[in-house]
């Protein structure tokens, strides 16, 4: 018992030590990418040469190299976590694995557990250890796509469409985890989107990097936007580009999402009320981020300009919260026409009450 | 001189005449609500707001269909009564207008004399040609736009996308808003405040007559 809480410690330990030097080494979390296999901390190249070659491993044993690479995983190394590999793999038997997720993510682990959803789903019943993001790395399509694996899309509009009208609207322009986690608050993020889909507003389609990139070319696809290259997009910035006639085929599609998501999958009672997103006010619509697909399929978020969403006209022209985004200035035109209609019965009406002995 | 009562608004007319303004009148409150949740509470959730503003709004569009339907297939005097004649804009316009702002506060009577097949002054004219014409049927819909943008989302993108549909149904919400003002206070401007509301009601109206100005 004492010799196992010892060797569970000095694995902490390792693990631990190895990803201190891990994050020295990479300085900061724009230049994994930039991490290179076998770098000191496992011996991941060896590994890679068959598991990221489709013609030698099956597809259940592929590794993208490219996902992988990117994800702190990789930087612990393949055997960190394949610990029970032996000398002479591949000797057909498959490879167990003592290492767990709680291992590193404990917290994560008792805050998932105490939702509705541990019995449902296990840590890798939505995420591939070789394939993980942050938070801002994946799209919110995807991470709807995840949910869908499992929670028919049919259905699930369906079910939501008995209390939410326009329900397949609402789930095009919304992360599940938005609403069915515990997000204290959620931000705008704008994706670069397909118009030629056939449902682009219920089942938003993205466009790749691929396609992007041929429109880029040389350039980074952060730059089909951001034309004065200052890695911060302005309200003009969004307005060229919507009326960019090359941009004809694509449009921007704004999606909210959790501001920090968290694992306590579960609906919240201020969810099924309207205003958590409809009258939470214009401040918190100042916020928003264009996210655009990488070449290791992550996203890359930056920053927008504050009040993207609550312009009125051409930001992100097809988004549209009621009653948060509302625009200021259309407000006022308004109050002036409504007050345009007073001007009769009040001034007419007061000159009316003045002479009312001629009428009589 | 002598009275007699005139039959001016018949049933399908007053029909739609009152389900417009109650429908009206429901749509600018649900829709303050859902533009302003935060100030405006008035139905309750904003669920409730909503729905009451789309049964509302399918209502008012239904109403309309009343009114273009009775007018140009029934009665066949839709362009008689809501179009303007060349001496409507030529003199009638400005006669009216002196008298409203003008005449009126002297005790002169109104120049126009409301008939079956001339319900309306030259004033009046002109501003619901403009409200039947091009407000009722952008805010309609604009509004039937909004309330079906998945499949009707090609529409949206051709109209410049959602927040210019919006921009359009809100501001001419707020002209129709501001038309009801006026129209409830120029309603009162009869020979008594309530001269003009008892036709819209029951139909007749009681109206002067001067020789055989009026025969029917």
């Amino acid at each position: 018992m004492k010799h196992g809480s010892r060797s569970l410690l000095t694995k902490h330990s390792i693990i631990m030590a190895l990803f201190i030097v891990a994050c020295i080494a990479t300085g900061n979390q724009s230049r994994a990418a930039e991490f290179s296999f076998g770098d000191g901390t496992g011996k991941n190249e060896a590994c890679i040469a068959c598991h990221g070659n489709q013609e030698k491993v099956d597809s259940k044993n592929y590794i993208n190299p490219t996902s992988f690479g990117h994800t702190t995983h990789a930087k612990f190394g393949c055997t960190t976590c394949h610990d029970t590999i032996a000398s002479n793999h591949p000797n057909g038997k498959s490879v167990a694995s003592t290492t767990r997720c709680d291992d590193c993510h404990g917290d994560i682990i008792t805050q998932y557990s105490a939702s509705i959803h541990a019995t449902k789903a296990s840590c890798s019943g939505c995420h591939n250890p070789h394939r993980v993001f942050k938070p801002g790395e994946i799209s919110a399509i995807e991470m709807n796509k995840q949910c869908a694996g499992c929670h028919d899309t049919n259905k699930i509009t369906a079910s939501h469409a008995q209390w939410l009208p326009q329900a397949g609207v609402h789930l095009g322009a919304i992360s599940c985890v938005t609403c069915h986690s515990k997000a204290e608050n959620y931000v705008i993020t704008i994706y670069i989107a397909k118009r030629a889909d056939s449902d682009p507003e219920q089942k938003p389609e993205l466009a790749s990097f691929e396609e992007l990139k041929k429109r880029s070319g040389s350039d980074s696809i952060q730059y089909l936007i951001d034309r004065n290259r200052d890695s911060y997009i302005s309200l003009d910035e969004l307005r060229k580009f919507n009326r960019d006639s090359a941009n004809q085929d694509l449009y921007l599609k704004a999606i909210l999402t959790p501001v920090k998501p968290t694992h306590s999958f579960q609906t919240f009672d201020n969810r099924w009320d309207c205003t958590f997103c409809h009258a939470s006010g214009p401040e918190i619509m100042q916020t928003s981020y264009l996210s655009f697909p990488e070449q290791n399929g992550t996203f890359q978020q930056i920053a927008v300009e504050k009040g993207a969403a609550m312009d009125a006209l051409h930001a992100i022209p097809n988004f549209y919260l009621m009653g948060s985004t509302r625009n200021g200035l259309l407000n006022k035109l308004g109050l002036l026409i409504i007050i345009g209609g007073m001007v009769m019965p009040v001034g007419h009406g007061f000159f009316r009450f003045l002479s009312r002995k001629n009428r009589q | 001189m002598s009275s007699i009562m005139v039959y001016l608004q018949p049933i399908p007319v007053r029909i739609w005449h009152w389900l417009n303004a109650l429908g009206i009148v429901t749509l600018c409150v649900s829709g303050a609500q859902i533009r302003f949740p935060e100030y405006v509470t008035l139905f309750g959730s904003y669920r409730s707001a909503i729905m009451l503003h789309n049964t509302a709004g399918i209502v008012v569009a239904l109403s309309f269909s009343i009114w273009f339907f009775y007018y140009k297939f029934v009665a066949d005097s839709l362009a008689d009564i809501y179009i303007p004649k060349g001496s409507d804009l030529t003199t009638g316009l400005f006669r009216q207008v002196i008298f409203y702002f003008f005449a009126y506060f002297f005790g002169a009577p109104n120049p126009h004399h409301a008939t079956p097949e001339s319900k309306f002054n030259p004033l009046q004219k002109s501003a619901y040609l403009a409200i039947m014409f091009v407000l009722m049927p952008f805010v309609s819909l604009t509004g039937i736009l909004l309330m079906n943008m998945g499949p009707m989302r090609e529409i949206v993108m051709l109209v410049g996308g959602l927040k210019i549909l919006v921009a359009i149904h809100f501001l001419l919400a707020c002209s129709l808003c501001a038309f009801i003002f006026t129209h409830v206070y120029l309603a009162t401007l009869g020979s008594t405040p309530l001269a003009y509301f008892k036709p819209m009601w029951s139909g007749w109206e009681k109206v002067e007559h001067h020789g055989t100005e009026h025969s029917h």
